[in-house]
């Protein structure tokens, strides 16, 4: 086994101390001479013709420069829609609002009170429309969203989206394997149950925030966004420039975790800093945030035929998300979660359908696990179910139908480097399986559940990085990777560092700045540590081969040992010049068959997940506590084994609040708890009192040095473990999240089971 | 957010220079943990903002005497809950501060702001009311001591004139007798309350010599249940009685749905919870 220098070897953060000390830079904190402050002014009804604005009070209020309506905006993008789906989305309400909460019109001013205080005074006047919110009445609702469907043809995985007019499915996904039908008439039992998903947010701590300061015929953007090349990309199709006009860049993120893709708010913020032509910032407050993106609300109806030996022969899954009111990327959330959505088995016969709808709620977008925890919470309860009712261990029943490496999964992409039996077995260990559990007799009730899932990895997608090794020897590493709280500096550091033979330590890494730092598709889905690392690998590799051959240049002997600063003072007579490496990268890929959803490469790698959970239940009030939370993943070979372990802690509770807590709450349309007070996501106190995250012994072997994504794994089976063993101690099924202490007694009081003294 | 004076009157009579009965724009200022959310939010524009924190006197300290405990309307939470003297006579105080709030809010929020600001999820009200505290308010025209109960009168809503400040609290002490407060949240673990829930109980054995209940955060405002304290008081304690003082606790509070709880959930667990607190007040 070779020995290294960087690799599995958990490299502190190269800017923790920039971070912990306060100075680590971030837009948010960014001023820049003469800077102008937006504050938006959005809809109140979630569907609307606008009759009026009146924005005369606010424009007359002191220290207001200017008040913004998509007519203003108009004058500077003559078609003001964008997206990376469908260009559905106005950068202002044109005509129409689609949600409540909706941006209409942007007040400019010197300062950010002014601008808040004067968006307030601002009034609209709507004809209220008919509205529907509810992702399965939207897909025969009269309440039609879009009347006109607008694809967007960005990306090759999508190009065929054309939505259904006159409906509001913006894309339908289908994936035939076998005979469905044959199957379950052959089956000796079927079971068939619904599955639903609450919406909930990201909650980056910092929230969304973009300064634009225009310059001559041209623009530069300093955002929080995890992907900055799309920006330019979008930015420069909206305006007509050429792309070498608008420059982006971006500091450090405060999280993201898919919520800052795509175009957020740099188109307003970019039209706005032309039109006044000085530079304009517009910062959300944290309310805010619940109005820009969201996770899908989704409904899964899963049927699936099984032989009285535990086999599944058969399987149907309806997919139902919820997009809102733009499609944001929900159309390729769709289509990935889509064809994953039968789980890890191996079945002859599968048929899937999955929709993106419109309905008038706030857009949903990415979010970490890119629809794999909404599946993954249908099929790994409907996988208990049956092994319930056949009464089989459920690890048993996964165990006999799991997807084993080589086998074809549903799409006809084969299973390489997948440890879904390790995963498993691993939770099984941990979870002392075998052991007999105390389930309680009294008020008191404890439960055992595990799942396991996978996901497939947004595909394709290119990343291309720059090594600069300048003349004094020290390096530094170009890429477009958003380091937004996950290590990836660090990351990519440890892999251009080793092929050098440096430490990782000694390179800097240059963050995005569009004018610098060279593509990348975006920091999303797990795909950095993959797809960046293989570029910044092939890059650091150019890189040195350069060297070598400057060595050759020089006549050195083969295998000379002379330090970089002493070749370039040779060749240039001083300490000058550069070594540039260049790697760019694109992993194989084969769009999937329009009518069966076919592809023999449909994922560059696998994401593999498996949970195990213990609660104890108090069958009294219907509270409960996760007790113990086991995480195991395959995340390939850990580059970084203290970073891995982050992300998998860090995706858990971001998933245990999806479980248990968050949910957006609406009546007619109107969120009722838009604020941090009632909106709740987990605090350290929420925490399972043992919680045991690790990844089981794996490689990724076309990943670089084996690894590949970890920044979502953990999410995927949680919520199932979770539901599992609340139904394992209760006896009781929930179906639709959030798992609540008032759900669990309402169940409990339906079935007669609640716990009563004396009773 | 427009600007706005903030004054910090060194005595009383220059504080009331600056109050004014009849503005709503301007208010009195203790930690401004409560007062700047609602400035941020737009819910308040104020013209004058009147601090407390120089006046002193008895608006500040912790004193107890034989019978009671005076603390001071500045007081801040952090003192109370490092008071060792708080910890000793007054446990149930000490108790709440655990999940009350942060730590950066219980540095800067204080006794007289909490009352002030009369949101029913408060902690610290329910158990002023079940410990039977009395505070001392002062206006231009001298003071008057009222019960704490008497300075609610709805929701976010004060018995108390725009210029009256509430000085200090007074807690009696009162011997062999015990309290509870629990906090029942029904999502994170640290939120708002569903419920809150205070008892104080006199106890002899299995006897309940005298009670007092209190509930909030699922009303209005903090009040008593009488009807469940009727129900218990000179009662011995077993099964059908706390069943019997569930039902009425439930049947006389009137608790609206909400997103913590509808309004039968809340009934259940104000049940259950009843009867769980009386039960470890008993065994203590
Ligand atoms: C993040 C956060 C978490 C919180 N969590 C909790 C919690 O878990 N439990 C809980 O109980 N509370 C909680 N709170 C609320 C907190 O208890 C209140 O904000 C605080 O008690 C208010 O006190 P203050 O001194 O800051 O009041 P201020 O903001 O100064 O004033 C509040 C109101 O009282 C008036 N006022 C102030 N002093 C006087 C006076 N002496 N006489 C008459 N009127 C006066 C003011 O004019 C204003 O109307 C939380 C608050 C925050 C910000």
């Amino acid at each position: 086994m070779t020995s290294f220098r960087n690799i599995d070897r958990s490299v502190p953060r190269l800017e923790g101390r920039e971070k912990v000390t306060g100075k680590a830079e971030y837009v948010h904190h960014l001023r820049l001479p003469g800077m102008l402050y937006g504050k938006i002014f959005r809809s109140t009804v979630p569907h609307g013709r606008i009759k009026h604005i009146d924005v005369s009070a606010a424009a007359a209020v002191e220290g207001v420069y200017r008040v913004v309506t998509i007519d203003d905006i108009r004058t500077i993008i003559p078609h003001p829609y964008y997206g990376p789906a469908f260009h559905d989305q106005p950068v202002l309400a044109d005509g129409k609002v689609r949600f409540a909460g909706e941006p209409v019109a942007v007040v400019i001013a010197t300062d950010r009170r002014v601008a808040e205080e004067a968006a307030g005074l601002i009034t609209a006047e709507y004809e209220e429309l008919p509205a529907v919110f509810d992702e399965v009445e939207a897909m025969t609702s009269d309440v039609i969203v879009h009347d006109e469907l607008k694809p967007a043809a960005t990306f090759p995985d999508l190009q065929h989206l054309k939505g259904r007019s006159g409906t509001n499915v913006a894309l339908d996904y289908k994936l035939r394997r076998g005979d469905v039908d044959a199957g379950f008439a052959a089956a000796d039992r079927i079971f068939e149950h619904t599955f639903r998903n609450q919406q909930v947010m990201h909650t980056p701590l910092e929230p969304f925030v973009t300064v634009a300061e225009p310059g001559d015929g041209r623009m530069t953007l300093h955002t929080a966004s995890q992907g900055p090349s799309f920006v330019r990309i979008e930015i420069a199709r909206l305006l007509g420039w050429p792309e070498n006009r608008v420059r982006v860049k971006v500091p450090f993120l405060g999280g993201g975790f898919g919520g800052k893709l795509y175009i957020k708010l740099e188109a307003l913020v970019a039209s706005l800093a032309l039109l006044v032509q000085c530079p304009v910032k517009i910062s959300l407050t944290m309310e805010e945030q619940f109005f820009m993106v969201t996770r899908h609300p989704c409904t899964v109806r899963i049927k699936s035929g099984v032989n009285n030996d535990g086999k599944i022969v058969a399987r149907r899954c309806d997919v139902i998300w919820n997009g809102g009111a733009y499609a944001d990327i929900g159309p390729r959330v769709t289509q990935k979660a889509g064809f994953t959505s039968a789980g890890p088995y191996d079945i002859e016969n599968v048929s899937i359908d999955s929709y993106a709808v419109y309905t008038n709620r706030p857009p949903a977008g990415a979010l970490r696990g890119f629809g794999a925890p909404q599946t993954a919470w249908a099929y790994e309860t409907h996988m208990d179910m049956i092994a319930d009712a056949l009464g089989m261990d459920q690890i048993e029943f996964r165990r006999k139908n799991l997807l084993r490496e080589g086998r074809e999964q549903a799409t006809g992409t084969p299973m390489r480097d997948a440890a879904l039996d390790a995963v498993l077995d691993q939770v099984s260990t941990r979870m002392a399986w075998s052991e007999p559990v105390d389930r309680g007799t009294g008020r008191i009730r404890r439960g055992r559940g595990i799942a396991v899932g996978f996901k497939g990895i947004t595909a394709p997608t290119t990343s291309v990085a720059m090594v600069n090794c300048y003349a004094d020897g020290s390096c530094a590493l170009y890429i477009g990777t958003v380091d937004m709280g996950q290590g990836s500096d660090t990351v990519m550091a440890q892999i251009a560092a080793e092929v050098l033979e440096i430490d990782a330590e000694s390179i800097r890494v240059i963050h995005s700045d569009t004018d610098v730092t060279p593509y990348d598709m975006g920091t999303l889905g797990s795909r950095s540590t993959f797809h960046m690392g293989t570029a910044v690998l092939l890059a650091a590799k150019d890189a040195k081969n350069k060297i070598a051959e400057l060595a050759r240049e020089l006549s050195l002997p083969p295998g000379n040992n002379l330090p970089l600063p002493e070749l370039f003072r040779r060749k240039y007579g001083m300490q000058a010049g550069n070594i540039i490496g260049t790697g760019s990268f694109i992993p194989d890929y084969e769009k999937p068959e329009k009518d069966t959803g076919r592809s023999t490469k449909a994922t560059p790698f696998w994401g593999v997940g498996a949970s195990g959970a213990e609660v104890e239940v108090d069958t009294e009030t219907g509270h409960f506590t996760v007790t113990k939370l086991v995480n195991v993943a395959d995340v390939g070979v850990p580059l970084n084994p203290k970073l891995v372990q982050v992300q998998l802690s860090g995706a858990a509770i971001m998933q245990l609040g999806f479980t248990l807590t968050e949910e957006m709450i609406f009546s007619e349309g109107q969120l009722t708890n838009g604020s941090f007070a009632d909106y709740k996501i987990p605090t350290l106190l929420d925490l399972p009192a043992e919680f045991i995250n690790e990844c089981v012994e794996s490689r990724q072997n076309d990943g670089p040095f084996g690894a590949k994504g970890a920044g979502e794994t953990s999410t995927i089976a949680l919520s199932p473990a979770i539901g599992n063993a609340l139904a394992d101690a209760i006896g009781i099924r929930l179906t639709d999240l959030p798992l609540t202490p008032e759900k669990v007694f309402k169940a409990l009081s339906d079935a007669k089971r609640l716990w009563s003294a004396g009773g | 957010m427009t600007s706005f004076d903030l004054v910090e009157p060194r005595s009383l009579e220059e504080a009331f220079r600056y109050l004014d009965p009849s503005d709503p724009a301007i208010r009195p200022f203790g930690g401004g943990t409560a007062l700047m959310l609602m400035i941020k939010a737009q819910m308040y524009k104020p013209q004058r903002l009147v601090s407390l924190g120089r006046l002193g006197g008895r608006f500040s300290g912790i004193s107890f005497d034989a019978n009671a405990c005076r603390i001071g309307a500045m007081t801040r939470f952090a003192t109370l809950e490092h008071s060792p003297e708080i910890a000793a006579r007054l446990p149930v105080i000490t108790e709440a501060m655990k999940t009350l709030a942060n730590v950066r809010v219980r540095n800067v929020a204080t006794v007289g702001g909490n009352l002030g600001h009369a949101d029913p999820h408060l902690d610290l009200p329910p158990i002023w009311l079940v410990l039977d505290a009395k505070v001392t308010v002062v206006n231009r025209g001298g003071e008057r001591v009222l019960p704490v109960a008497d300075i609610f009168s709805g929701y976010y809503e004060t018995t108390l004139g725009n210029d009256e400040l509430i000085a200090e609290v007074e807690v009696p002490v009162r011997q062999g007798w015990r309290s509870k407060y629990v906090k029942v949240t029904t999502r994170a673990t640290h939120d708002w309350p569903a419920l809150g829930l205070a008892i104080s109980v006199q106890i002899d054995g299995h006897l309940i010599k005298d009670l007092r209940i209190v509930l909030s955060a699922a009303v209005d405002f903090p009040r008593r249940l009488l009807g469940a304290e009727a129900v218990l008081r000179g009662a011995a304690i077993d099964e059908p009685l706390l069943q019997r003082a569930g039902e009425a606790a439930a049947e006389e509070a009137d608790m609206e749905s909400d997103s913590r709880g509808t309004g039968d959930y809340k009934r259940h667990l104000l049940r259950a919870h009843l009867r769980r607190a009386v039960l470890a007040l008993a065994a203590e």
